[in-house]
């Protein structure tokens, strides 16, 4: 039946997440982590925490949201009709064969740099002339590879680069 | 492969129906009376015109005290033209229908028409502009950064007072912080994911310009990637000369941007370098015209 194949198609698009690059630095959500436990529930899965015990899916209590309006000043637009909005907004997404598919294959064209192999920008932007080390010296901050040294911090605050 | 080749025929062709959180109407941009143009001062304006007298006074300073013009340009091109180009792309007011790039962004996305959300798709292609930038020569390229930024700033506050009416200065500079904290890490995150994978790219585009949705719409993310590399594309073919000069703009969402054969990549440099040659030998070309920029790369 098609909710069989939709639950199929779920499957596939969470091997397809796991082999997603995962974050460099530390982020209050995970693209992947998230999009991962949302497929999972499609796909008929449990959502299993690091030790393969099973997750109860936790929604947050009135009295949660409660203290977290009373605690914070809260960012821009939120407020308590909102929260009470996304509390109530975790419902179960319906799915077609169709609509499904379509999330795999746009998954697989961003997971295969379809768009960056096709538009082949070249070097004149990723080794840009005013500071061709720029993305590499990002890059190995991030991956914790090469230490910005106490010079070369000053160097960047005194000369930009 | 037809009916998708362009970003936005691309995020309309999407079967799935995703109803992502509505927050529209927590925090309008309500009003058009007190809109704060797109450009401040008359001067900022395409009618205006400078009278005879002052423009050759200008003129006369340039060449007298050979002021480097590609760094008097930063002022106008980056802090008013291409600030200008930014703002415009996800400006939108309540009591007013939609461009057709803001459709783009509100209605086939689905963002919320928020002033926050017209920040983050600002900074969007904010970033998009940074990467050009960066390849000018460093203190030029750092120069446009800085004005295009400085710009933002003295825009968004304004409009936090006369559209947003936030009385309060000290509210003002909560949000204005906010922004800041919000710009930087838009753009670090867009400069890993430049720097590394489509994956990495269209988490950033996740978490700033989507909010962290926890239901996207995978072929939007797609949309948004193509849409970005798009515009980058058409930025690396341009020399230095012509996006220091203001020459480029954004490529509509509805467009779909075809890759240049080597000929035709050839004709067009071609072409630019007889157009800036000849206006460089031009003995009738004013001072303020002049650049020192390549027109070669």
């Amino acid at each position: 039946s098609s909710s069989q194949v939709v639950r199929d198609s779920a499957k596939k698009l969470v091997n397809l997440l796991e082999k997603y690059p995962k974050d460099r630095i530390h982020h209050l959500v995970s693209f992947r982590d998230v999009q991962i436990a949302r497929f999972r529930r499609v796909a008929g899965l449990p959502n299993v925490d690091d030790k393969g015990k099973s997750i109860k899916e936790k929604k947050p209590s009135l009295d949660e949201i409660k203290s977290i309006i009373n605690r914070t000043s809260g960012p821009l637009g939120l407020n308590k009709e909102m929260l009470t909005k996304i509390q109530n907004k975790m419902v179960d997404e319906k799915f077609t064969e169709e609509s499904i598919n379509e999330q795999i294959r746009a998954l697989s064209t961003i997971m295969n740099n379809k768009f960056r192999n096709y538009y082949d920008i070249g070097d004149k932007l990723y080794k840009p002339a005013g500071n061709p080390q720029y993305y590499q010296r990002l890059i190995n901050a991030v991956d914790g590879k090469k230490k910005e040294s106490l010079f070369t911090a000053m160097r960047t605050v005194l000369f930009g680069k | 492969e037809t009916a998708q080749d362009s970003p936005e025929l691309l995020a309309k062709s999407s079967h799935l129906n995703s109803k992502p959180l509505d927050v529209s109407n927590k925090a309008p941009v309500k009003t058009a009376q007190n809109k704060i143009p797109l450009a401040h001062s008359k001067y900022e304006s395409s009618k205006y015109e400078l009278p005879k007298w002052k423009e050759a006074l200008g003129e006369l300073v340039i060449r007298a005290f050979h002021l480097d013009m590609d760094r008097v340009r930063a002022g106008p091109v980056a802090g008013s033209y291409y600030y200008k180009i930014c703002k415009e792309q996800g400006l939108q007011y309540e009591d007013e229908p939609l461009s057709e790039t803001a459709k783009y962004f509100y209605e086939d996305l689905k963002l919320p028409r928020t002033f926050s959300q017209w920040f983050q798709i600002t900074v969007l292609h904010e970033w998009i502009l940074f990467v050009r930038m960066r390849a000018m020569p460093f203190k030029y390229g750092r120069n446009y950064q800085q004005k295009l930024v400085d710009r933002t700033f003295s825009d968004i506050e304004l409009r936090l007072f006369e559209e947003m009416k936030v009385n309060s200065g000290r509210i003002a500079d909560q949000y204005l912080k906010d922004f800041n904290t919000q710009l930087r890490g838009a753009i670090f995150a867009y400069d890993e994911g430049f720097a590394t994978d489509d994956g990495t790219l269209a988490t950033a585009v996740w978490r700033n310009l989507f909010g962290g949705r926890k239901n996207i719409d995978m072929v939007h993310l797609e949309s948004v990637v193509r849409y970005i590399y798009s515009q980058l594309y058409v930025l690396s073919r341009l020399s230095d000369r012509e996006f220091a000069t203001g020459k480029f703009k954004f490529v509509p969402p509805g467009v779909k941007v075809e890759k240049l054969t080597p000929k035709q990549e050839e004709e067009l440099k071609a072409k630019t370098i007889a157009k800036y040659e000849a206006l460089d030998k031009d003995p009738k070309t004013l001072p303020s015209e002049r650049s020192r920029l390549s027109y070669t790369n």
